[in-house]
């Protein structure tokens, strides 16, 4: 086997060296390309879907979001609940609301939204929403007549945001709206800001402070709908929901995932896209080191019947060409990696691309290289066989004597 | 001991069928120095790559030491070039990506027995005349060279038997005067077996036996060989 192995390695080495440099770097740039489809494809779904999770994370659910079982649908106790979750290592900040459905008006534009009664101190330790408002400023604590709209809900004259003909159309901030709640009350509210966290479901909610809520609303005191909770970026999820549901047995506990069923279906289409490009491109991979190494077969079917008539054994011959094979793969790997992680991802960091729920970041991971380096080594080297196996089927004598 | 029964070889072209040696026996004995001559189309070739194990027979036995080879399997065939015989092309049959050096050593580090391949490779160069050019690749050298590059590789493995085919066919005289005391000095001083295909009458100097073919048939035999 060393001895195969030796020879084949002079073989490969000597043919590589002494091969056309053009030919050579033709085939790694091919080989190269494929690579970077192949790395281009799970990094851009790598990054549409963390992505999309990042922004369900903190504009829409946070990170455990703590809700009834109980028939009300309503939490009790709420502060001394809070309380005791903020005592859990590991949290950062709990923030509990209420909501009501209510139809919001302004000139002939109407439509339906729910509204969230909120504490804007706490929802800011929870949520990055305060940081996307495109106009005005985030709710006050004890302010009783300002209502923050999403995007989606304002319109705030964008017709090209996803929603916009459902929306108010032209509110801004400043403006005044008319909200009819469920209950039948009717209010006027001045709308404080607008945001655009770039995930649509966020962008449909409308806030406002939670007493503002239960004064316009008879709703039971000290009880809320929902309570959302932030934990540290390394702090394990699954133990803290756990702690959490401990607490008290009326509680349901959710974590985010559980809330991210829109980019759980868009990963199985993109998967299937994925597939469909990747098989594209490895018979692209495939094809080209079928043809170079056909091409170098027949040009060399005297020279590898000279080597087989002296003895060379055919496994070593085979493995020779397997050995340039993997050479060729190897190279174009590490030059698709660092042109991926190195030219590819920051080029696109910079200019993004843009999806519903925002920008979509390229990501280079890992594990996404090495399995793309073993695809395309494995498809290399099945493309590579073909061809020597069949040189070595020829006899030696026709190898050598025929033209 | 070379033994050759009753070797007939047809070569089947579809609807033609050449019949390049029909009913061919002889023996070599060990350390013989055997000329194969004839005319052109006479079936020379034919028989020494049959004798190389590089074909097979149609029908008839070719026997190495009393054990018959020419119906072994590819893989055992191949391990008998490669350890008992070598064999030198009509053409120049280098491998053009090997420097000489390398071209020599190869069936050496192939067969594995010895680590000094490289060592044995230079000193075969040097008995070939060559010692001053083994890093030089096929085309720097001028065809006699490279033949003598070739009968450098045939003797790698220290085979019994050295085969070579008109190994002075696309060479001038001086340089065929080379080879052919090479192949000379071979089988004197190592007692290397060689047998040799020539269509050149003056070749018969070289030989100790003669073996003269005539449409695949052997017109006449003189030396040791029977
Ligand atoms: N591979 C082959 N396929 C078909 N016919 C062949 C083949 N090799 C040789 N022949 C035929 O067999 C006969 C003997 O050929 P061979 O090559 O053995 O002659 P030779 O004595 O070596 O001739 P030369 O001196 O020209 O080399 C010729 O008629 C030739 O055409
Ligand atoms: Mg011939």
């Amino acid at each position: 086997m060393s001895r195969s192995f030796r020879v084949a390695s002079l073989l490969a080495a000597s043919s590589i060296r002494q091969g056309s440099l053009g030919v050579t770097l033709l085939i790694i740039l091919i080989l190269a390309l494929v690579g970077l489809n192949l790395l281009f494809v799970p990094g851009l779904l790598g990054g549409l879907v963390s992505g999309a999770n990042e922004k369900v994370i903190q504009t829409y659910t946070a990170d455990i979001v703590v809700e009834s079982r109980r028939e009300s649908m309503l939490i009790r106790d709420v502060d001394r609940l809070i309380s005791r979750i903020e005592a859990i290592r590991g949290v950062i900040a709990a923030t509990p609301r209420i909501k009501l459905g209510a139809e919001l008006s302004f000139d002939d534009e109407r439509t339906g939204a729910v509204i969230y009664g909120i504490r804007p101190e706490r929802e800011k330790r929870v949520f990055t929403i305060h940081q996307s408002l495109i106009e005005g400023s985030y709710l006050e604590p004890g302010d009783r007549d300002g209502i923050l709209l999403g995007i989606q809900l304002a319109g705030a004259d964008q017709p090209d945001i996803e929603l916009y003909y459902r929306s108010l159309r032209r509110v801004h901030a400043g403006d005044r709206i008319t909200v009819t709640y469920a209950s039948g009350l009717e209010k006027k509210y001045i709308v404080r800001g607008v945001f655009h966290t770039e995930y649509i479901q966020t962008d449909l909610e409308a806030f406002v402070v939670e007493k503002e809520l239960r004064a316009a609303n008879p709703l039971p005191p000290d009880h809320a709908a929902s309570i959302h909770v932030n934990i540290a970026p390394n702090a394990d999820i699954r133990s803290i929901a756990a702690q959490i549901g401990s607490l008290r047995d009326d509680l349901k506990i959710l974590t985010w995932e559980d809330y991210a069923g829109i980019v759980r279906s868009m990963t199985g289409s993109f998967t299937v896209i994925k597939a469909i490009l990747n098989v594209v491109n490895l018979l692209v991979a495939g094809i080209t080191i079928f043809i170079v190494t056909y091409i170098d077969v027949v040009n060399r079917r005297r020279q590898i019947g000279i080597q087989r008539a002296i003895g060379i054994t055919p496994g070593s011959i085979t493995l020779a060409y397997l050995m340039r094979a993997t050479f060729y793969a190897v190279t174009g790997i590490i030059v698709a990696s660092l042109a991926f992680k190195y030219l590819v991802v920051p080029l696109e960091a910079r200019y993004p691309f843009h999806f519903p729920f925002g920008d979509v970041f390229l990501r280079a991971e890992l594990w996404d290289m090495l399995r793309t380096a073993l695809i395309l080594l494995s498809t290399a080297l099945a493309a590579a066989f073909i061809p020597v196996r069949a040189v070595m089927r020829v006899k030696i004598l026709d190898a050598i004597w025929s033209s | 001991m070379y033994q050759v029964q009753e070797l007939t070889k047809i070569y089947d072209m579809g609807k033609v069928k050449v019949k390049a040696l029909e009913g061919v026996s002889f023996t070599v004995p060990d350390g013989d120095m055997l000329a194969i001559m004839g005319r052109s189309g006479s079936g020379k070739s034919t028989l020494l790559r049959q004798m190389g194990l590089l074909d097979q027979p149609t029908s008839g036995r070719i026997l190495l030491d009393g054990r018959e080879v020419s119906r072994l399997p590819e893989r055992e065939r191949a391990k008998l070039r490669l350890r008992h015989l070598g064999y030198v092309f009509q053409e120049y049959a280098l491998l053009g990506e090997l420097t000489a050096h390398q071209n020599v050593y190869l069936p050496g580090m192939m067969l594995g027995e010895a680590d000094n391949y490289r060592e044995r490779a230079r000193e075969l160069l040097e008995l070939v005349g060559l010692g001053e050019r083994i890093n030089h690749y096929p085309k720097e050298l001028s065809g006699g060279e490279q033949q003598r590059v070739a009968i450098a590789r045939a003797l790698i493995n220290r085979p019994r038997v050295l085969l070579a085919d008109e190994p002075c066919a696309n060479l001038d005289t001086i340089s065929s005067a080379m080879v052919m005391e090479t192949l000379v000095r071979l089988n004197r001083e190592l007692g290397v077996t060689v047998i040799f295909v020539s269509h050149d009458p003056d070749d018969r100097k070289y030989a100790q036996s003669v073996l003269v073919l005539s449409d695949g048939r052997i017109a006449q035999r003189s030396g040791q060989v029977k």
